[in-house]
This record gives structure tokens, sequence and C-alpha cells, in this order.
């Protein structure tokens, strides 16, 4: 969060990917760093996930995280 | 030092006392059709199979990929590259917390 | 009129257990245990990275309970888990039940009371629960590491209201801790490591320097899991009984050491993932290899405990080096 906090600064816009139960600590690091941070939330858990697994929440997150960098 | 509490003593703040100043997010893109993408890896198992396949749908949308790691997931990424990022890149997705 | 005690709950001070008011008269006490200026700033503190000046630190050990002589190990320990080796900010967040664990050396350790004997690792000493509580008071109201929003634990562990005690000099048949972390003799030195709560190894039958160290070395073995090997470290607390095994048998630190890690020595091939139907464990890659169980440097070894109990304790680590966080030692300064 510290990384998208110090990059949404420089004027780059940024989108933080996190599984479900981190979004939490997302929202809450944000707001103790004076941000508000777009957040695209994946399913959980991710880390015993199989290729196809991931492949798969990557095609349903596109979306979401193209339109978390953009206008729309 | 702040005198946090009102009661019979004055209690001391042992918090930071840090009022955030606030940051709204920065401008978003009309569209990231021909902008350089920066993907920031936070090297967590499973975010690299993740942001290969982001990669590919985004370079079909024609947009230019510039891949990125953080060494390590448990620390903020490094100034330098963080920096890397901000010269090179015109947004910038950050993956895989869990 | 409003209940000071319930006030503080409700303002979020608190580790869940009552904290003492901390008036003016008893930060300004809590100051005179150190030569340092109130205003200094000693550390950024994660997770939101604010300065703490060492006022903060003192009004977070009245919250705690310190007494002001304690004030000098609490702050050099803020200094030293505050640095990017140790990496705070990784432990906080990280859903691994670990937290920092401290261990005084020198002779503040007598001087203000604290316990190397009789459940040194337990309740009962005020030095020892909360020196280490003043540091996470410090985490969760200066650096804003609060359980369910940056930290993320899975479990946690009582270990993280307070873990902190002094090693038993004089009673080692060793050299100490902070000298082997090479700092001169009778120097104070704090030493974190990042580290869950500390399990028994019971073993009240070897006789011989060479069945103990086995022995200890089998349990050491299965720290975090049996099928993790060099990635994370350990800290083993030796009691005065066990230890008075290697002290007759004339086996010094070093040769205990390298006894020890001869009998850490891991055939990859037993850990392999699939292996005993358990997917967990190493990939293919490393079949036929002897794996250390621990890297060089990756296992801390400390002297303390009761006079009697034939049991040791083994502290499990988490990522270590750059990855994750190294053991930090610091001096501890008046």
């Amino acid at each position: 969060m510290h990384d998208i906090d110090d990059l949404e600064r420089r004027g780059i816009p940024g989108v933080m990917v996190a599984s479900e139960p981190f979004a939490g600590a997302a929202i809450t690091q944000a707001r103790a760093l004076g941000l508000e941070v777009a957040r695209v939330i994946t399913p959980h858990p991710i880390q015993d996930r199989t290729d196809e697994e991931m492949q798969a929440i990557a095609d349903s997150t596109v979306e979401a995280i193209v339109a978390a960098l953009t206008i729309s | 030092m702040n005198e946090a509490t009102r009661t019979e003593t004055m209690l001391l703040d042992p918090t930071s006392e840090a009022v955030p100043s606030s940051q709204a997010l920065s401008p978003r893109k009309d569209s990231l059709k021909g902008l350089t993408v920066g993907l920031l890896d936070i090297s967590k198992p499973r975010g690299d199979v993740f942001l290969d396949r982001l990669g590919d749908h985004l370079v079909r949308q024609g947009v230019t990929v510039a891949r990125f790691s953080k060494p390590t997931f448990t620390k903020p990424a490094p100034f330098d590259l963080r920096q890397e990022i901000a010269t090179t890149c015109d947004a910038v997705i950050e993956a895989l917390a869990d | 009129m409003r209940d000071e005690a319930e006030a503080m709950f409700q303002r979020g001070w608190t580790d869940g257990l009552p904290v003492v008011p901390p008036t003016k008269a008893r930060v300004l006490a809590m100051l005179e245990g150190t030569t340092r200026q109130p205003e200094e700033v000693i550390a950024l503190t994660p997770p939101n990275l604010a300065e703490c000046t060492v006022e903060k630190v003192a009004i977070n050990a009245v919250l705690a309970g310190c007494r002001p002589e304690y004030l000098p190990v609490v702050l050099a320990a803020v200094e030293a888990v505050c640095t990017d080796d140790f990496n705070m900010h990784g432990i906080i967040a990280t859903t691994m039940g670990v937290g920092p664990v401290l261990v005084v050396n020198g002779p503040i350790a007598q001087r203000i009371g604290m316990n190397s004997g009789i459940n040194a690792l337990g309740q009962g000493n005020r030095a020892n629960l909360t020196i280490g509580r003043a540091l996470q008071l410090v985490i969760r109201n200066v650096g804003g590491g609060r359980p369910g929003e940056v930290d993320r634990a899975t479990h946690g562990s009582p270990a993280k209201l307070s873990f902190c005690f002094a090693e038993d000099e004089a009673g080692s048949p060793w050299t100490t801790l902070a000298e082997d972390r090479g700092f001169d003799p009778g120097t104070d030195v704090i030493t974190v490591f990042c580290g869950e709560a500390p399990r028994i190894v019971v073993d009240q039958t070897s006789r011989s320097a060479d069945s103990l160290v086995r022995s200890l070395a089998e349990g050491l073995r299965s720290a975090v899991s049996s099928r993790v090997v060099v990635g994370m470290d350990a800290m083993l607390v030796v009691s005065p009984e066990h230890a008075a095994r290697f002290r007759d048998a004339g086996w010094d630190r070093t040769r205990f050491m390298n006894e020890l890690s001869t009998h850490l020595m891991v055939e990859a091939d037993s850990i392999l993932a699939g292996t005993d139907c358990i997917e967990e464990g190493l990939p293919e890659d490393f079949a036929g290899l002897t794996l250390p169980k621990f890297r060089p440097g990756g296992l801390l070894v400390v002297h303390a405990g009761g006079p009697a109990g034939l049991f040791s304790a083994i502290v499990g680590g988490w990522l270590n080096g750059p990855m994750g966080s190294e053991p930090t030692s610091w001096e501890i300064k008046q």
C-alpha cells in the first residue's frame, strides 16, 4: 500500500489487487496514509491454486482493473 | 502534548497524533491503449501466473506492459524501484496481496 | 464521571488488558529513566511509518506498567525493531502468528529485576512483562499496527502481548547470546527475534551430551514444519539442567553449535512434496540433496530457566534474511 501511495502522489494512477481477506488491511492502511486507493478484490485463497485457476481469476478481473485506471 | 481525555486528571496521548494529509486519486486515463502500464509483482506465490495472464490481456488491448517485482512482499518496494516505475510507466497495477 | 480505565479502552489505546493512565506526572517520572531528550525522534514506526519520539515511548511505557528504569530497554527495543533488517512492517502484516521476542543481556537485566530463572518466559515478573508490552503498545498506538486492520495474523499468539526475558548469564556454561552476536562482555544489549510462542522439547532421560544434542536437534527439525528448511530461523532456550549435560562434557558454545548443526542436516528426499502422501514439501529439483534445517546463524541459543526441569524451549521463527526478518541486536543506552 505504501507503494501505490507513493506512486499516486507522483501522479501515476495505480490499482492494488488483493484477495478478499486482505481488502480490509488495504483499506485501513490507505486510510492511515490519507489516501483513497483503487482496489480490485479477487477470491481467496490464492497460494494453493493451479495455473488454470489463477488464469481464470485474471480473466474475470481484468475488466475491473482496467476500469480502476481509466475514466469510466 | 495533546491532552486527550478530559477526566479528573489529564492523560497524555500515546498515539502518533498524525492527521494524514488527504490525497485524492491521481487523474485516471481516458484509455490505456498506447500507454505503458507497470505490473508490480509483490512476490507472493502464484501472483506471477496471475500477472502473466493479465499482461496478455493488456497487450491485446494495445498496452505496453512493463514487469517489475518487489524483492519481498513483506516490505515496501525499494525507493529505486518506485522511482523506475514512476519515470517509465503511465499507470501501475500491484498484485497479488493475499 | 467517566471511568479512566474504560475511557482508555474506548480510545483503543490498549491491547485488551487494562492500562495505567498516562498522566503528566507519570510520564515525566518515566522520562527520568533516560538521559535522552523527550522530543528526540528515535524511529519511524510501522506500519504507518509515524515518527516516534522518546516521549511517545515514555507514554506507552506508562500505559504498559513500566518503571522508569525500564525505559532505556524499551527505547532500544523500539529502535531495534524499527530497522529495515528486522522488518517490523512485515511482521505486523503477516498471517503467521509471530511477533518480536526480546532477549536482554548485560548487567541491566539484574539491575532492573528481570527474570532469567524460574518461569522466565511466563508471567509474574513486572520488568519482563511490561517491557515487551510497552513495545507492542508503541507499535499499536504510534505505528497504527492493530489486529484485524494491518495485522492479519490467522491465530496470533499470546506471545504477541509480551515476550521478553533475560539470559541467565551467571549460570550458563557458555558465552552469552550478546557475545555470540559480537558485543563485548558486560555490555547491555537487547536482541530482537521474530518468533512464535515457545514450546517445550522434553528430554528427561539423556545422560550424555551426545544423546541430548541429538534429541534437541530432533525437536528443532519440526520447528514451524518439518517440511520447512533454511528459510526460517529459530531460537533454542536451553534450561540449566540441560546445559549442565554440556558443561559436564566440556562442550563450549562453539562445540555445542557444531554438534547441533551436524544433527540438523535433513535429507531432502524425506520432505519432498508428495512424500508420505503430504502435498506440502520441497520441489522435485531438491531431490538427492542434504540441506541444513537452519541457515548459518539462523539458530539463536540462549540459556534461561529454573534450576529444575529437563526441558528446553523452542521458539520457531518466520521468513528470514532480506525476504523477511533478520535477528537484530542493539546496545541499550541510558
